[in-house]
């Protein structure tokens, strides 16, 4: 027996639960707005939701949105991100770069894990010497991309992270899990196995218990380095689908959604007892074109025709319910490297059909274009519009990992001239963002100019910012001039939730819930 | 009668062993898990490093000569996305799918025997026509339709249910009823035919000259004459249930193994699927093993065979 529905069809069933649920908010005329958090005790229970379950409790061992929504609220990292996505000390209090492969981090003090073992420089080797070492076969590769080899103790509240080649973005790495604390002794003790099941972290709620597939329970940690938080419970539940999230938040036994995007909301915009909450997030979407194969999109004029050609305003309307921004090039203006100066491409249809004109195709031409499933609409859309300037796209929608497997290898030429990608910069450092798409030795590069590549080891090998910045901005406009790409905006990170919770979410998407309140 | 069990379960083994081989090998043309566990931007050598910690770097010969060796042990191997035992996985999700599985067989069996009963009797009334239309209708309706109705009506419109989640009866009832209702169509229909036919049977018509009771005689004739055809359904059922339940489990956010089982798909999580498959696979031969058996205890006819 195999499974009895395919993942088209699974694909189709969820877009019709969501627009059963567009049809039962219309139907809503009242809803509760007491939620989840009066059942808790001082401080009150948040209970909110996930699309997916927790793997595991190990945050060394976990690579996706999920595990990290629930780990970030029981671990900390050495750095972290406020609330306008500005990097911030969290474990660590000041760091510097003494030489190009050296950056010294001094630590704070006074801080215990949740079994009373105290956090210091050896903590810190513990945790980073961990993550490195293969046999913990981690999913969590930065570091060890930026040639890290390890950390040395200077004395008990400093040490260095040490790393082959120059690595400019380690601070904004140690943000994610890749700067991730973990006990030493209880691990050592333990056992990993053990640590994956009874996670114990320096962060603001402890674990209580996890029941697969149902929920994670945490409760405050009373005595946390930087306060107590103000809820006394944190509930997460793996709700998949969003037609039901949003109706078990509109009955009262959600507090809080988060996974979704901004088009998934609007069955439960207006409804009582409910807002929605949103920042800019760190999603970028673009097209990626073939400049090297022989054809219309080699010349410079068509590739800045089809940007001309696509109302970026409109897509966001249509395919965000208008929660999304637009972008002058590939990354948003939260990352360090965005150049104010450079302006996006206006929509202007004259404009792009000239150029056509000019490149030797009046009537346009015929292109393929793909995407994967979850962007099959903006497909749609950009399809639709460059259709009024004459040029005709075939489509093709891929399964989201066929489409990332066709997209890592021999350059994603398997998707055919264009498709349509998104690109989650976590550093929020503009490198995350070009790395795999600018320079001919990237995975997914199919721009190759000298220029580009030059200003690229530039911000990639010095750890001077100003040296950084200016790369960047040069390399910003050359992306404008040469238009390489289509580009297209980010995507805000909404989140419904009660008017009884407070919450201001960061843009990286994970809900850290230290500040968060009830009632 | 030992002969007949030792042929069925030399059977059902030899089913086990055709369907490991089958999805071992179907689950490796799905791609590299690999790539699904790595962050997008990790390089060739890190998707190497993890191949080779996961074992996925061995010749395909040998991965599967060490899953079949491990499978007679009933060792199912460690997942790849949750790094855990699969029995351990597959041993914390089974029991709500079984509940849920369950809950929805008693609802379809509560609605689906007096269903089939009254429409049979009315055979051509206006009492058999709604009954049959309306059974038609829940087998019709997908899931995830009647899904979200239900949670509209009974948690929003009168929020007397929970929307979604595991937790006391009442978090049981809707997601029973929306998976029940398709078993409920099927057996009602199904006993409603047999009984249709059974009342046409000559010993129908001597119980009822006798001078017996209409009720004595649809309860005591001609139901235990219709119950073997429907007997097998309902052993069927009992098996699609407990693997079919993935559609329910999604909208209801119901902690079973439909749910891991679409999560272990979209991650290629190979020896995780191979272990759900194996244990659908080993519950639909059990099932209707017991079916088998039990017809005999029915219908003497059968055991004298």
């Amino acid at each position: 027996m195999t499974n009895p529905f395919s993942r088209r069809d699974f694909i189709r069933a969820s877009a019709l639960t969501a627009a059963g649920g567009t049809l039962l908010a219309g139907c809503t005329t009242s809803s509760s707005g007491s939620g989840a958090g009066s059942k808790g005790g001082l401080g009150g229970t948040l209970t909110m939701s996930q699309p997916a379950d927790a793997t595991t409790m190990d945050p060394q061992l976990q690579g996706d949105v999920a595990d990290m929504n629930i780990l970030i609220n029981m671990f900390d990292c050495l750095t972290t991100r406020d609330s306008q996505n500005r990097l911030v000390p969290q474990l660590a209090t000041s760091w510097k770069a003494i030489n190009p492969t050296t950056w010294r981090f001094t630590l704070r003090k006074g801080v215990k894990f949740h079994n009373g073992e105290p956090f210091n420089a050896a903590a810190m080797k513990f945790s980073i010497e961990r993550l490195l070492d293969p046999k913990t076969g981690s999913p969590i590769v930065e570091f060890a991309d930026a040639g890290v080899t390890g950390v040395n103790v200077i004395d008990e509240y400093t040490a260095d992270i040490v790393s082959k080649t120059p690595a400019p973005i380690i601070p904004e790495q140690c943000a994610l899990f890749d700067g991730v604390m973990v006990p030493p002794s209880y691990i050592t003790e333990k056992g990993a196995a053990y640590f994956a099941k009874n996670p114990v972290g320096t962060g603001p709620f402890k674990f209580v218990s996890w029941q697969p597939g149902a929920q994670v329970t945490m409760e405050a940690n009373s005595s946390y380095w930087g306060g107590a938080p103000s809820l006394s419970q944190l509930i997460i539940k793996p709700v998949p689908d969003s037609a039901t999230a949003l109706a078990s938040l509109q009955s009262g036994e959600l507090d809080m959604v988060t996974g979704l995007v901004g088009s998934d909301v609007q069955p439960v915009a207006g409804a009582s007892g409910i807002k929605i909450v949103s920042v800019p997030g760190i999603r970028c979407y673009f097209v990626n074109l073939d400049t090297e194969a022989a054809g219309p999109l080699s010349d410079v004029r068509v590739r800045q025709a089809l940007n001309y050609a696509v109302d970026v305003e409109e897509l966001i309307k249509v395919v965000l319910a208008g929660y999304g921004q637009q972008i002058a090039t590939m990354f948003p203006s939260s990352a360090f490297g965005y150049s104010s100066s450079v302006k996006p491409y206006p929509y202007d249809p004259q404009k792009a059909k000239q150029l056509l004109a000019a490149a030797g195709y009046p009537n346009g031409f015929s292109t393929k274009m793909s995407a994967n499933a979850t962007n099959s609409l903006l497909l749609q859309a950009v399809a639709g519009q460059l259709s009024k300037v004459g040029v005709q796209v075939s489509q093709k929608t891929y399964a989201v990992q066929t489409f990332t497997e066709l997209d890592y290898v021999n350059h994603g030429n398997a998707l055919g001239p264009t498709y349509v990608v998104n690109n989650s910069g976590w550093s929020m450092d503009a490198y995350s963002y070009l790395q795999s798409y600018i320079r001919p030795v990237s995975r997914s590069s199919r721009w190759n100019n000298a220029q580009a590549t030059q200003l690229v080891n530039t911000e990639q090998t010095s750890v001077d910012p100003t040296a950084r910045q200016s790369a960047f901005a040069q390399l910003q406009n050359l992306m404008i001039e040469q238009a390489p790409f289509i580009f297209l905006y980010v995507s805000d990170v909404v989140l419904p939730m009660s008017t009884q919770v407070n919450f201001k979410p960061n843009g990286l998407g994970m809900q850290a819930m230290t500040s968060a309140s009830i009632g | 009668m030992a002969r007949f069990v030792l042929m069925r379960v030399g059977h059902a083994l030899l089913v086990l062993v055709c369907v490991a081989t089958l999805v071992f090998f179907l689950d490796r043309v799905t791609g590299n898990p690999v790539q699904v566990l790595l962050p997008p931007d990790a390089t060739v050598a890190d998707a190497q490093q993890l191949s080779q910690s996961l074992g996925l770097n061995k010749p395909l010969i040998v991965q599967y000569l060490n899953y079949m060796g491990g499978l007679a042990h009933l060792d199912l191997g460690q997942s790849l996305y949750y790094r855990s035992d699969v029995v351990t996985l597959i041993a914390q999700r089974f029991p709500a799918t079984a509940e849920l599985a369950a809950g929805a067989l008693v609802f379809a069996l509560i609605l689906a025997v007096p269903a089939g009963l009254v429409a049979a009797v009315k055979r051509g009334s206006l009492a058999d026509t709604a009954l049959m239309s309306l059974v038609l209708l829940g087998q019709c309706t997908p899931a995830f339709y009647i899904g979200i109705i239900l949670i509209w009506v009974f948690s929003i419109l009168v929020p007397v249910l929970p929307s979604s989640g595991i937790g006391g009866f009442n978090h049981l009832i809707l997601p029973a009823v929306t998976l029940g209702s398709y078993s409920l169509a099927v057996i009602a229909r199904m006993l409603r035919t047999q009984l249709i036919e059974v009342f046409g049977e000559d010993y129908i018509r001597t119980a009822r000259a006798k001078g017996l009771s209409g009720i004595r005689v649809i309860v005591g004739h001609a139901l235990r004459n219709a119950s073997l055809p429907v007997v097998t359904v309902v052993g069927l059922e009992i098996g699609s249930l407990l693997g079919g339940a993935i559609l329910t489990e999604t909208v209801f956010a119901w902690p079973g193994l439909g749910q891991l089982t679409v999560q272990a798909i979209d991650n290629r999580d190979f020896p995780l699927v191979q272990g759900i498959v194996m244990l659908f696979v080993t519950t639909f031969l059990v099932v209707n093993l017991l079916v088998d058996l039990f017809y005999g205890v029915i219908d003497p006819r059968v055991r004298l065979s």
